[in-house]
Parts: structure tokens; C-alpha cells; sequence
């Protein structure tokens, strides 16, 4: 409705990662080219809800507000996206901000996504090199191989993936569609291929790839659109072959 | 016994702190890694472009020499020439390592790198990963330092704060005051040295295309503890970026490449739909100005126009600090094929399409190229010694600063697809400085009076205690945005004077109002507002050490253009002469006929300001005020001249 | 040889669970509905093909190994899969998620309904006795009575189209677990195939239903007092 001066804001609060979630709402003077970010800024100037009762500034996580962060992940309006990207005009009203509830919350709007930076760990999500020494050129890649890698590496640990997977919660250890890419990714660069196996094994296990369900959502929710299925099919091949090489060839 | 291991604090999880940490960590040293957020979403993944290094891989004759005369002559020469050079000399070795790193830069047929030309340059020699550069770079080194955590060399304390250095009785940084933005919490680390790479000063001038996180309170920190501050007066002005209510985001220079055509209503306060608007009576102020360049004019140019047009005529879109950017000329199918991956860009975030409405711009802070100053040992052969612990060490020793949060490589104006460089660069270089000043000290942090880090300690606590406790009628956050407002209406493209002085009253009179603060979150768990309290003040003491700088130097050099100093260079000049004049110099007086009418005054005027301002700024704090003196600039290498770009 | 750890034991489960829904339990399914339909053909094709079966050497041994114990295994599996599940497809309404979640419902669907079918084939086959020639007549007749009233067909018709969407999609799954299929457009012409291969199977079982519910017909055994 572009002939609304007001903008109408319904928002799911916490104050501790053990205590009780409530609702506020606030109601916010139309600006054009307004997002939920420029909302939630709004509201720190005027923390005022409908009501007219006077409360604490929402709290939220965000950084580049260009959607190449990942920090302001929230689902909206039922939907997990990036605030920043999510244009008050394209919102039906009113706006409704919950906090992803796949991962801990820490604070409102502000959850932990320690678990995905962990797990990455897990898989030796990075090349090994020799060392930062000047020893000349990194090695030959096809123009086609690096544009495969680079729909990979655009991936910013958001979590949209995990959030919206049916397979992945709170109370299991499931690794999720964008740890398996990341996997991938190591694995089709030439130098990161060395350690292959290291990464196979560990999604051969609890919460590894086996536990996919196929639900397809992580590649319908991905904001960077990061083709997750395909990743998730080439790791489910990988894996195959590395459980047929460790039962018959070793 | 034992040998003890180097441990450092590194402040900052963007590519400086990244590559400093990974390069720590190859020398066996402990590292503590400080950030607001995990360290991969730090601001450097906003940078688009590219990276630079003279590889010339096609043949054009490049050469890092050349990167180096290209930097320093962008610049205005304003920044140290030994630094720059040996920067352009590492960066196809920090192309390379990035490169095995597993950075998706983009390749030619044959799989070797590719390189694309940018601004400031006749070369190649941009490297390039899509359209997200600094991000695929930063996760290249974020990826290196998991790989450390994992093996325990480093410890990442992300959702912390760096509050301050911890300096011992003479002086000498011992560790930090850290803040657990979560529980509160305020303690000390202990280091052998800290380094801050924590970014530009974006947030002081509110919105920007900076992040959210760029607000400049660590360096000024530093500042406050007596640590010189340089050159802060020249900040970068991008010509194109995008209007939001919560940021700025870039609108790449190529959608004019392509013929974009830069124009406003000529009746004041027009808020007509654009496509109604008739020919005759849009206003193509760039083509009627400069009918050789039109709308390709420089940035610099292009940005002092729009704020012209908007500020002094009062012609902006419907009133507002807005111009539109217009390619509606051009097919669909040509946009599309063009310049499809930026266009959508702009509908992502604005819900138009430009392929059928002309866009709404306008300039944007940019970058910072001044910063806290860092002190450098060059090796007499016009390179750097890279094994001196003078090497990006601020005038606190102990206290290191790398990235866009220092000063020393980009002088008054910054090259594209330099700042990724510079950033990784004094990351990588201050590595053996680093442990080399380790190993000098004569006493440990250890050794150290457990005293000096309590009431580093409880100085803190009662600080941040007394933010907290602020109860008057002022909202902070409020108070930034008149911030931002002062210094984007006095302090931004075009400087006069007389606005400069009356931006340091309006910033004296919101320093007043800051004591009539109120916290507006008391709360103990994740409360942000404490910790934005404590940034503002750090960026009412930044504001004034940028608009005072501003306000005492009288040139136009690089980004700071003041049109009452402006020079008037000769239409018909050409660099080379003022060579020519020098050497005729050294031999006594010139004739005015020597050089076409009016050129010897020029190249005169030229060498007074020269003598005069071609000089580094330093902010010190004193009495609450930055009080502002000068430093040489080394020269040593190529002799400063005229910039023309024709 | 190092020991196996508890996740690769899990790993290899979840395989085999994927693996045993495809051979052999798939397989059985596709040869069944495709026996069965030969009562479209005729009652005594269909007659002669429970005879072969029936009097198969080791049987028993055979339905132990090849049946039971692989669909007890998919289904102890498979509960657990479900359990683990959160589904969210009413929140996020795309095709895939509604298969995710089809594909649990009617694996529980078809447990039950094999509960009820063995019980009433299998179970008094073995019961009573009904061995070797004399089970064609005894099934044939437990199936007329089924068929005989509405509350038998929708039972089979259930039992048969979860069984069949069940399996169709799941071989898609179990594709994408083994990395058969890995592009975007593998994965759509796949899907188109395995489609069709489910409705193939569903017409078949359809046609049986109807034929049982139009022309139900009582049959004698084939050796009157065989051994």
C-alpha cells in the first residue's frame, strides 16, 4: 500500500537466551526506500512502541547491509532472508521479525551461528598450503572449473539454509547444505583436493551428508542462489565411492 | 628452558588482521584475534572491483615501477614513496599467494589469472574474482586462521570490543581492555604487542558505503591514549552510489562507461515521475559543463558537480540530495547483456528497475585514507626493511596498526582496487617486525605489574559503567545522526573555510548535548547501547580531528578540494614542463617566456604550495582538542608534479 | 584394520536404509504389482503365478532374507528418519518440501498398511497351513472379500498409491544419495522419469484392484490333493 504514511512493525523479543519471548509492535513513519534494517534503526531513535510504552532499542546483528555478510539473517514475515534486502514495499503488513530458531539465541533478533563456523572446522574448510613464501604461481585452473568454484565461495554463512531445512535443528548435530558445498569446494580446487578423504570422513558420520532428507528448501532460500542441491548430489557421490574404496580397497 | 613464544592481540578481523594473524601464526607466534562478529563478515567483503598487481601478463610494458609512479601520482604525493613502492613490488607475490590460497579470481583461456584495466591507470593489472573481490579474498585468509584455531594457535574472541591499549608505567602497549559485548563482561589480554586493523572511519559521517562496524573508535581510542593521528582531513567521495534509509551502497562507475547520463529537473522541488519530465527541460549538467568529457568526467569532478547542483542550486530530485543516473536510453537487451549483474543490484535494494526508470544517485563517503600514523624503516635502496619493528608500529610502542585504519599508502587520494592490496600488504609486512620487536624487549608482559592491567581494568569498568548509567534526554543514536549530518554537509566534497569552523561549533555543541546522553538500554545481557555511547564519543573526537585538519589546510590536494585554493592549472599544461622547470631551476631564476603564458606562475604557485602543504597531518590530543602540526613526506624517490589526467 | 566409530556406523545405516528400499524391497514391489496385474489377463495366469511362487525351494528362507528382515530394517530406518524430521513445508511451500514430506507420511502409511496386508495373507497362510497349491485359492478368496466392499478398496488403493509414490521417490532419493544424479537438469529429467515409472507402477496395481472389485472369481487349487 504505497499510499500508507505509517509502517507497521510486529517483532518477537527476548531479553536472555533462557528467558521468555515476547511480541512488540511499533508503528513507524513511511520513509521511501525504507528496509526492516532502516525500521530497526528507526526504532533505536524512537524506542517507542504502539502502545506508547517506552522500551529497550531491538537488538539485531547486521554489518554491510549489501547482502554480502550474512550478519542480518532473521526470518520475516515467516520466511528467514537477509533484512537488508527485504524492502518495506515488497512486505505485506504488518512486518513480522522473528529471531532464526534453528540456532541459540542470544538477544531478539540476535541468534549464534557458532555451530556453522565450527563445522567448518570439522571439514578442513580451507587449502593447506606450504607456506605464505613467495614460491611463484598458484596452479592452472580452467575458466569454467573457477566459475563453478566462485558460485561456491559466494557463500556468506548465513544459515537461510539451515533455517529453512526441515532435517536440521537445535537438539542434533546435522552439518547442513552449505558445510557439505564448502566441502566441495575444497575438494575441486586442485591443492584442496590433497585432502580429500580428510574431508569425506568427516561427513561420513553422525549429522554428515547420509542424514539429508532431500527437502530442497536450502537452495530455494539461498539468497546467493548457490546451486546447494548439486553440491549436495556431488558430495553424496564422493562419499559413495570413498565408503566403496574404504570397504574394498583398503 | 623453554623457548617463550611471541603472543600478540590482533584487533580486527578484516584482510589486515586476517593476513597479520595468518603471518603470525607461520612464525609460531600465539595469537588472540579480537572482533565484533565472526571475523567473516567484516567489511572488507564489500569491495567489488579488484586487487592490483604488475604482472603484465599481456604485454602492455607494466611494471611494479609503474604501479608505484601510478599510486603515489593518484595520491597527490602525499604518501611516503618507499612504502608504496615496496607495496607495488609485493603484489604479484600477494596475487600469487592468494591464489593458492583458492581465491576464485577470474582466468584467462589458458587458466592463468586474468586482469582488467581500472580507474588512474593505462595498464591491466586488476585482478578480480567477480563482482565480490574483497570477499572472496577475505575468506581465503579467514579460511587460513580456522586452520590455525583448529591446531590452537589462535583464539578468536568474537562479539568483543577493543576498548583500549594497555600501557605499562613508561608507556609501552602491554595488552587491551577487552568488552564481551554478551555478558558485559570487561577484562584485560596480555600481548607482546597489539595490532589494530580495524577499519575506516566510515560511521562518523552516518551513512555511507562503509559497514556498520567501520566506526572508528579503536584508532581514536588509540588517539586518546596519545597516539598521533595522520591525515585525516582526506576521505574518498565515491560520485555514484545508491540512496537508502540505512546506508549507501556503490553504483559501479561502468554504468556511465556505457552511457549513463547524468541529469536533474531544472525546476526546483520537481516531483514529477522522471518519464514525464521533458526533454527540454532536464538538465544534463555534467554534458553542458564539460562538453570534451560529459559524463566520463573524473570522480572527483563528477562528485563536486552533483554536490553543486544539489547543495548551492537546490536542484536535487524533488528537493532531495538526489540526481538521477539514467540509462533508459539504451535497450533492455543491451543493459541486460552490459551491465546486467550491477543493474540488479540496484533493483534489489530500490525494488526499481533501471532498464525502465533512471536511477537515483548521489556521492558517497567512501574511504578514509588518513588514519592513525604508523612509522616505517625503509632499507636505502627506495624498498622497506621488513624485518624492523618500526614497521607500522604507531607512536605508541607496542601499538601496531595495519589496513585502512592506517595512513601511509594512499596519500591524499586512493587508487582503485589498491585498498585490498594496502590492506593485505601491511598485514603480511609488519609480520617479522612484529616478532623482531618481540625478541628486543628487554622485559616481557609477564613480568609485568599485574597493577598496571587492573586499573587499565577498573578505569573501564567505571567508564562503561557511567554510559550506562546516563540518564538524560539525549538519544544516542539521535545525536549520531546529526553527527553524520554536520560532517556530510560541512566536511565532505567541497570545503570552504568558513563551514569547516562552523562544523567545529556544531561539533563543540554536540559534544555538550553527548553529556546530556540517556542510556537507552540498561540492561546487563547483549546491551548494545554502552558500547554505542562510548563509539560516539570516540567520534566527536574523530569529527574534530577531520574538520580541524580540514579547516587548516589550504590547498586543493587529491580529495580535499578547497576552490578558494585552487591552483587554476593552465588548460594547455602538461606535467612534463614542471621536470623541465626544475632542472632550469637549478640554475637560477626563469623567464615567464620560458614556458607557454602563464605556466611558469602556475608551476611557481605550484611549488609554494608544494613547500608549504606538501606535508603529512598530524592530529594530537591535547585539552580535549586535536591540536595539528605537520611532518615531512618522503619524497625521495620520484619528484612531485602536477596531476593531469587528460 | 582401524576400528569403526559410531558415526560410520551411522553413515553406513542411513546407505543401506536408502539402499534396501531399492533392492530389495523396491524390486519386490515392482515384481509383485507386476504379477499381480496378470489377474487382468486372466484368474488363471494369475492362479499359476502364486503356484510358482508358493512352491519355491527354501521359500521361507528366502521371504526372511530378501523381505522381511530389509523391510524391517527400512521401516526401524525409516521411523527413525521421521523422527529426527521437522518438517516445515506449510512455511515453506516449494514441491520438494511437500515430497519430503509426502515421502515420511507414506512410509508410515505403507507400514501400516503391510501390517494389516501380511496379516490378513500371510499370517493365516502360515496359520492355517495353507501351503503349497492350496494358498492360490486361499488368497484369491481373501482378496475377493476385500474387494467386495468400499472399505477394502480405499484400504488398497491407499496402501497402493502411498506404496508406489513411496518407492518412485524415493528412488530419486536414493539417486541423489549415491550421486547418480548431480545437476540441476539430471536431477529434473529424473525426476520426469521416475514419474512416470511411478505411475506405470500405480496403473498396474489400479488395474488389479479393478479387475478383483468388477470380476471376482473362486477359484479351485491346481493339484487337488497334491503333497
Amino acid at each position: 500500500m504505497p499510499d500508507d504514511k505509517t509502517i507497521h512493525l510486529k517483532i518477537k523479543r527476548q531479553d536472555q537466551p533462557d528467558g521468555k519471548s515476547y511480541w512488540e509492535e511499533f508503528e513507524l513513519p513511511r520513509k521511501p526506500r525504507a528496509n526492516v534494517i532502516s525500521c530497526l534503526m528507526d526504532i533505536q531513535m524512537h524506542p517507542i512502541t504502539r502502545e506508547g510504552k517506552e522500551v529497550t532499542p531491538v537488538v539485531w546483528e547486521c554489518n554491510c547491509l549489501e547482502e554480502v555478510c550474512g550478519a542480518c539473517t532473521m526470518v520475516i514475515n515467516g520466511k528467514v532472508r537477509q533484512a537488508c534486502t527485504a524492502l518495506v514495499d515488497a512486505l505485506p503488513q504488518p512486518i513480522v521479525l522473528e529471531p532464526m530458531s534453528k540456532f541459540p539465541l542470544v538477544r531478539d533478533l540476535h541468534v549464534d551461528r557458532s555451530r556453522m563456523f565450527e563445522n567448518l572446522k570439522k571439514v578442513k574448510a580451507w587449502i593447506h598450503i606450504d607456506g605464505t613464501y613467495d614460491i611463484g604461481e598458484g596452479p592452472v585452473i580452467p575458466e569454467k572449473q573457477r566459475a563453478k568454484a566462485y558460485l561456491l565461495s559466494e557463500c556468506m554463512t548465513c544459515g537461510c539454509c539451515l533455517e529453512a531445512c526441515p532435517q536440521f535443528a537445535k537438539d542434533n548435530d546435522f552439518m547442513g547444505a552449505s558445510t557439505f558445498s564448502q566441502v566441495r569446494l575444497f575438494n575441486m580446487h586442485p591443492t584442496g583436493a590433497m585432502e580429500q578423504e580428510e574431508r569425506l570422513d568427516a561427513i561420513m558420520g553422525e549429522g554428515g551428508i547420509a542424514d539429508c532428507g532431500n527437502a530442497q528448501v536450502c537452495v530455494e532460500v539461498c539468497p546467493k542462489k548457490i546451486p546447494l542441491t548439486e553440491s549436495i548430489a556431488e558430495i553424496g557421490r564422493e562419499t559413495t565411492l570413498q565408503l566403496l574404496k574404504n570397504l574394498f580397497l583398503k | 628452558m623453554r623457548k617463550r613464544k611471541p603472543q600478540y592481540i590482533v584487533i580486527g578481523g578484516g584482510l589486515a588482521g586476517l593476513a597479520a594473524t595468518m603471518k603470525l601464526c607461520e612464525d609460531k607466534a600465539k595469537v588472540t584475534l579480537v572482533s565484533y562478529q565472526p571475523v567473516k563478515r567484516s567489511h572488507s567483503v564489500c569491495a567489488q572491483g579488484g586487487i592490483n598487481a604488475a604482472i603484465d601478463t599481456k604485454g602492455e610494458g607494466d611494471s611494479p615501477e609503474s604501479h608505484f609512479y601510478d599510486t603515489v601520482k593518484g595520491g597527490d604525493f602525499l604518501a611516503h614513496q618507499p612504502l608504496v613502492r615496496d607495496m607495488c613490488y609485493q603484489a604479484p607475490a600477494i596475487i600469487h599467494l592468494m591464489d593458492r590460497l583458492g581465491v576464485a579470481f577470474n582466468r584467462t583461456p589458458e587458466g592463468h589469472l586474468e586482469f582488467r584495466r581500472f580507474g588512474g591507470t593505462l595498464y591491466s593489472r586488476t585482478a578480480f574474482a567477480g563482482s565480490t573481490t574483497g570477499q572472496q579474498l577475505l575468506y581465503a585468509l579467514d579460511e587460513q586462521v580456522r586452520r590455525y584455531e583448529s591446531e590452537g594457535q589462535v583464539k578468536k574472541l568474537e562479539w568483543h570490543e577493543y576498548l583500549s591499549a594497555v600501557l605499562d608505567s613508561e608507556g609501552i602497549c602491554r595488552g587491551a581492555v577487552l568488552h564481551d559485548l554478551r555478558s558485559g563482561e570487561i577484562f584485560t589480554v596480555k600481548g607482546d604487542a597489539v595490532v589494530l586493523a580495524t577499519g575506516g572511519p566510515a560511521q562518523v559521517y552516518g551513512k555511507t558505503t562503509g559497514s556498520t562496524v567501520c566506526n572508528g573508535a579503536a584508532t581514536t581510542s588509540a588517539y586518546l591514549q596519545g597516539a598521533k593521528y595522520a591525515n585525516g582531513e582526506f576521505i574518498q567521495v565515491h560520485p555514484t552510489a545508491i540512496p537508502g534509509q540505512d546506508k549507501l551502497r556503490l553504483m559501479s562507475e561502468s554504468a556511465r562507461g556505457e552511457g549513463g547520463r547524468i541529469w536533474v529537473s531544472r525546476k526546483q522541488n520537481d516531483n514529477r515521475d522522471p518519464l514525464n519530465i521533458p526533454e527540454e527541460e532536464r538538465y544534463y549538467f555534467l554534458e553542458e559543463n564539460h562538453p570534451r568529457f560529459g559524463n566520463l568526467v573524473p570522480r572527483d569532478v563528477a562528485s563536486r558537480e552533483i554536490h553543486d547542483i544539489v547543495y548551492n542550486q537546490k536542484l536535487g530530485i524533488g528537493g532531495q540530495p538526489m540526481v538521477y543516473l539514467d540509462l533508459t536510453h539504451h535497450s533492455e537487451g543491451f543493459l541486460e547483456h552490459r551491465l546486467g549483474g550491477i543493474l540488479d543490484i540496484y533493483t534489489k535494494f530500490t525494488g526499481d528497475d533501471p532498464k525502465k526508470v533512471p536511477m537515483k544517485i548521489f556521492p558517497a563517503v567512501h574511504y578514509s585514507m588518513g588514519g592513525i600514523w604508523t612509522d616505517y624503516e625503509d632499507d636505502g635502496n627506495g624498498l622497506i626493511d621488513h624485518k624492523s619493528p618500526r614497521n607500522q608500529m604507531t607512536s605508541i610502542p607496542g601499538l601496531y596498526a595495519a589496513g585502512e585504519c592506517d595512513y601511509q599508502f594512499h596519500g591524499a587520494n586512493r587508487l582503485g582496487a589498491n585498498s585490498l592490496l594496502s590492506c593485505i600488504y601491511t598485514g603480511l609486512m609488519m609480520g617479522p617486525g612484529l616478532i623482531q620487536y618481540s625478541r628486543n624487549l628487554t622485559s616481557h608482559v609477564e613480568e609485568v605489574s599485574s597493577t598496571v592491567f587492573d586499573q587499565a581494568r577498573d578505569q573501564w569498568r567505571g567508564r562503561m559503567q557511567a554510559f550506562k548509567q546516563m540518564n538524560g534526554r539525549e538519544n544516542p543514536y539521535i545525536l549520531h545522526q546529526e553527527l553524520g549530518e554536520i560532517m556530510l554537509a560541512n566536511v565532505l566534497i567541497v570545503r570552504e573555510n568558513s563551514r569547516l569552523a562552523k562544523a567545529l561549533t556544531q561539533i563543540d555543541d554536540l559534544e555538550i548535548r553527548f553529556k546530556d546522553l540517556q542510556c537507552p538500554d540498561t540492561t546487563h545481557w547483549s546491551n548494545p547501547a554502552p558500547s554505542m555511547i562510548q563509539q560516539l564519543h570516540c567520534q566527536i573526537q574523530l569529527a574534530k580531528i577531520i574538520t580541524k585538519g580540514a579547516l587548516i589546510r589550504n590547498e586543493f590536494r587529491g580529495a580535499h578540494y578547497k576552490p578558494e585554493f585552487d591552483l587554476n592549472q593552465p588548460e594547455d599544461f602538461d606535467p612534463h614542463e614542471y621536470v623541465e622547470y626544475n632542472e632550469k631551476r637549478q640554475y637560477g631564476e626563469i623567464r615567464e617566456d620560458e614556458f607557454p603564458p602563464g605556466h611558469t606562475s602556475y608551476m611557481k604557485r605550484y611549488e609554494e604550495c608544494n613547500e608549504k602543504w606538501l606535508k603529512t597531518t598530524i592530529a594530537e590530543y591535547q585539552n580535549n582538542q586535536p591540536e595539528i602540526s605537520f611532518e615531512e613526506v618522503n619524497t625521495s624517490l620520484v619528484q612531485p608534479r602536477p596531476r593531469k589526467y587528460d | 584394520m582401524s576400528s569403526i566409530s559410531k558415526g560410520q556406523v551411522h553413515f553406513f545405516l542411513l546407505k543401506m536404509h536408502s539402499l534396501t528400499g531399492l533392492i530389495p524391497i523396491g524390486l519386490f514391489l515392482t515384481f509383485h504389482l507386476l504379477i499381480n496385474s496378470l489377474r487382468t489377463v486372466g484368474v488363471l495366469p494369475y492362479q499359476w503365478s502364486i503356484d510358482l511362487i508358493n512352491n519355491l525351494p527354501f521359500l521361507i528362507w528366502i521371504e526372511v532374507l530378501f523381505i522381511y528382515i530389509p523391510l524391517l530394517f527400512h521401516s526401524f530406518m525409516g521411523f527413525y528418519i521421521t523422527k529426527v524430521a521437522k518438517t516445515n513445508a506449510l512455511r515453506y511451500r516449494y514441491p520438494r518440501n511437500w515430497m519430503y514430506v509426502l515421502q515420511r507420511l507414506t512410509g508410515a502409511i505403507v507400514f501400516v498398511f503391510l501390517v494389516y496386508h501380511l496379516g490378513t495373507t500371510v499370517a493365516p497362510k502360515l496359520w492355517f497351513g495353507h501351503h503349497l497349491f492350496e494358498a492360490a485359492p486361499f488368497l484369491i478368496d481373501v482378496m475377493n472379500q476385500e474387494f467386495a466392499t468400499w472399505t477394502g478398496r480405499i484400504i488398497y488403493l491407499i496402501g497402493i498409491l502411498s506404496a508406489t509414490f513411496h518407492f518412485a521417490n524415493g528412488l530419486w532419493g536414493f539417486c541423489m544419495s549415491w550421486g547418480i544424479i548431480i545437476g540441476p537438469r539430471a536431477q529434473r529429467n529424473a525426476s520426469i522419469v521416475f514419474i512416470l515409472f511411478g505411475g506405470a507402477l500405480t496403473v498396474l496395481g489400479l488395474a488389479t484392484v479393478l479387475e478383483f472389485s468388477l470380476h471376482p472369481v473362486d477359484v479351485e487349487p491346481s493339484f487337488k490333493g497334491a503333497p
